[in-house]
């Protein structure tokens, strides 16, 4: 029963590819004639050797990095670890081209080889080249595991269908069509995935993947914005800097607008009503305590320091209200 | 045992040939249609500020109700789904019962705002959107529905302004972000938050939606495009179904530190039900909801699982807590048949009984 059910699995996948290449080849735009159908993006030719090297890298195998185009060969001592450190370049020659031929080197390395110490004028460059093949090491290490995880889920996936079918043969029904039988593939596999994807063995793998992918892309961008800062080319850290500081100045300004209506401010107009109120009181004490003596005062008489610096010379205002 | 596959193979054949001249004869049908519009429904600008608009929503008739109600939605995806479409739209339900209904588009945050805080969102962007509507009614406090991370955005925002909140309604609202089945949460818990936002700064759309379709895979990304081929020769089907795409992938970024945040405090640190959670300087004590709260989760939640949301009876400090399950998922809750029968009748009751 196992077998016929895998032999409907495998027919319906085939299937499946078959509908899905033929559906995808007919989203295609049609090519233009006598247009380069095969290439869509004619401008990133440039980028084959680039991008070849990187499939290499990411094929994961000790030595599989493909052969760097030939770069003439400044450094005769490249492939010793650590030559750059040594060599000089002769005028003229692009000296990028050796720490590119060594980094392809050392990235050959053996999985798992520890780093050759880093000495020398390029002491910092040879330690991102570790830094960054090491990050591209764990990444396709993390990735395997997940990956391994998710082909667990698969077969899982196909086992549980086949343990459904069994049920279900147990109970006397029938799956009388393949649509039946795709949707109940779909039932099991997402079942196992759930499965699989609420273990700890499936959250480690996944944190570890994430990080190690952003450590990967963190350590690509810094080399990237070294470029830039060299060529005098803004860069995201820099603009990332400047938005930082507007947001922080954003929010000190709206503190102290706010403040202006309900914080401090407001407290120090409070105070100065308190004090205008006393100020008040004090000069109708002392009025009515001069009309009560009813006799002529040849000198004003001396208020309160306070009350000196917040009297004005003629008719007072009413105290202004707390807003 | 006998095999439960009784697939005749001159059935199979037939079946696979049906579903070849499905799939020819739809493909021509997907070339050179419009982006499918959402609902639109007629509304005007009150406030703006940086990328968002509040928007004050606009039905057939005048609202009857006294205190207004404004919608906060997450930042994860767009508020449309509450408009998606002139007959599957929570808002022209709610307007129809005449509720008087705000909501707040958020925008799409870009590289100047990745330095937005939850503290800029919740204590500077929501503040100032609930004093502009407030301002408009003359009113010292107005309703608040949350949906989803603006549920938990609305919770935290009672607790620390309850003065100006007068009910509060949270829908597929996570607050216990620990649950056994919360698969979002599990993945994330051995992420390195700081990493991430400091390597990516605002986290890209793309990425979000490709962990969400992850959370099913197949179900997300092969077994209903599968099904799309059905309604190919559907036109009104199709068109709802490519509007939902519009819906799913159209989806903003997140603002970097806002979403580190996120991450540590409610994901991995579960701060807003442990009651440790801090948002600029403020505590976000969820006892400090007092207001009248209706809860309504979805019961076939996969994003919010139902005990994420129920779990705020156990945390709130209202005395008139309602729960509200729903017969649905996390986006069925807004689109489905039943939701449009369901959901905004039932706010409106609970609100007009308050």
């Amino acid at each position: 029963m196992a077998g016929q059910a895998d032999e409907f699995l495998q027919g319906w996948q085939a299937l499946a590819r078959d509908s899905w290449d033929a559906w995808l080849r007919g989203l295609q735009p049609p090519a233009p004639a006598g247009g380069a159908a095969d290439e869509p993006l004619p401008h990133m030719a440039s980028l084959k050797p680039y991008l070849d090297w990187l499939q290499g890298m990411a094929a994961g195998t000790t030595h599989a990095a493909p052969a760097w185009p030939a770069q003439g060969g400044p450094f005769p001592h490249a492939s010793f670890p650590g030559g750059p450190a040594f060599a000089v370049p002769p005028p003229g020659a692009d000296p990028g081209a050796a720490w590119l031929a060594w980094w392809q080197q050392a990235l050959a390395q053996p999985a798992g080889a520890a780093p050759v110490a880093a000495f020398g004028y390029t002491r910092e460059q040879q330690l991102q080249q570790q830094a960054l093949a090491a990050a591209m090491a764990e990444c396709r290490e993390t990735g395997a595991r997940y990956q391994a995880l998710l082909q667990r889920a698969g077969s899982q996936g196909v086992a549980r269908l086949q343990a459904k079918l069994a049920d279900m043969a147990a109970a006397g029904q029938a799956v009388d069509s393949l649509k039946a039988l795709y949707d109940l593939w779909v039932d099991a596999a997402e079942d196992a995935y759930a499965e699989i994807a609420l273990t700890d063995e499936f959250r480690e793998a996944y944190g570890a993947m994430s990080n190690a992918q952003m450590k990967l892309r963190r350590l690509q961008r810094q080399l990237v914005e070294q470029c830039s800062r060299e060529l005098g080319v803004p860069t995201r850290g820099e603009v990332d800097s400047l938005g930082q500081r507007l947001q922080q100045v954003r929010r000190e300004l709206r503190t102290v607008r706010g403040d202006a209506g309900t914080g401090a401010l407001a407290a120090v107009r409070a105070e100065l009503d308190a004090l205008a109120r006393r100020l008040d009181a004090l000069e109708g004490r002392r009025d009515m305590a001069v009309k009560t003596a009813s006799r002529p005062v040849a000198k004003r008489a001396k208020a309160p320091p306070a009350a000196r610096r917040a009297a004005p010379p003629a008719k007072r205002p009413a105290p202004r209200g707390r807003k | 045992m006998s095999s439960p596959l009784r697939i005749d193979p001159a059935r199979a054949l037939q079946e696979m040939a049906e579903f070849q001249r499905r799939l020819a004869a739809g493909l021509p049908r997907l070339r050179g249609l419009s982006e499918p519009g959402y609902a639109d429904t007629p509304r005007e600008a009150v406030y703006r500020e940086d990328k968002l608009t509040v928007w004050h929503m606009l039905g057939e008739r005048e609202p009857t109700a006294k205190t207004p109600t404004l919608i906060v939605y997450a930042l994860v995806n767009t508020v449309w789904m509450t408009d998606l479409q002139p007959d599957r739209s929570l808002v022209r339900n709610l307007l129809a019962q005449g509720e008087d209904v705000y909501l707040i588009d958020w925008g799409y945050p870009d590289g100047a705002d990745r330095w937005l805080t939850l503290d800029d969102y919740l204590n500077g962007y929501l503040d100032r959107c609930v004093d502009a509507v407030r301002a408009r009614h003359g009113l010292d406090a107005v309703n608040l529905l949350g949906i989803c991370q603006g549920g938990a955005f609305s919770l935290c925002y009672t607790a620390m302004h309850p003065e100006k909140v007068r009910n509060l309604v949270t829908m597929v609202t996570p607050v216990d972000f620990r649950t056994p089945d919360n698969m979002l949460s599990h993945w994330v818990q051995d992420v390195d938050a700081d990493l991430f936002v400091d390597t990516l700064g605002n986290v890209p759309a793309a990425l979000m939606n490709w962990v969400y379709l992850t959370l099913k895979p197949v179900r997300l990304l092969q077994q209903k495009y599968v099904a799309m081929v059905d309604i190919l020769d559907k036109p009104a089907e199709l068109e709802n179904f490519l509007r939902m795409e519009r819906w799913i992938f159209d989806s903003p970024d997140q603002a970097g530190e806002a979403f580190r945040q996120f991450i540590k405090d409610f994901y991995q640190g579960n701060k807003l039900v442990k009651g440790t959670l801090e948002i600029g300087g403020r505590p976000v004590d969820l006892g400090m909801v007092t207001q009248p709260v209706l809860n309504i989760y979805a019961e076939q939640d996969h994003l919010v699982p139902p005990d994420a949301s129920r779990a705020l009876a156990r945390h709130v400090g209202s005395t008139d807590y309602t729960e509200l399950p729903f017969k649905g998922g996390h986006i069925g809750i807004y689109v489905s048949g039943r939701a449009q029968r369901e959901v905004a009748p039932a706010i409106h009751r609970w609100l007009a009984q308050r």
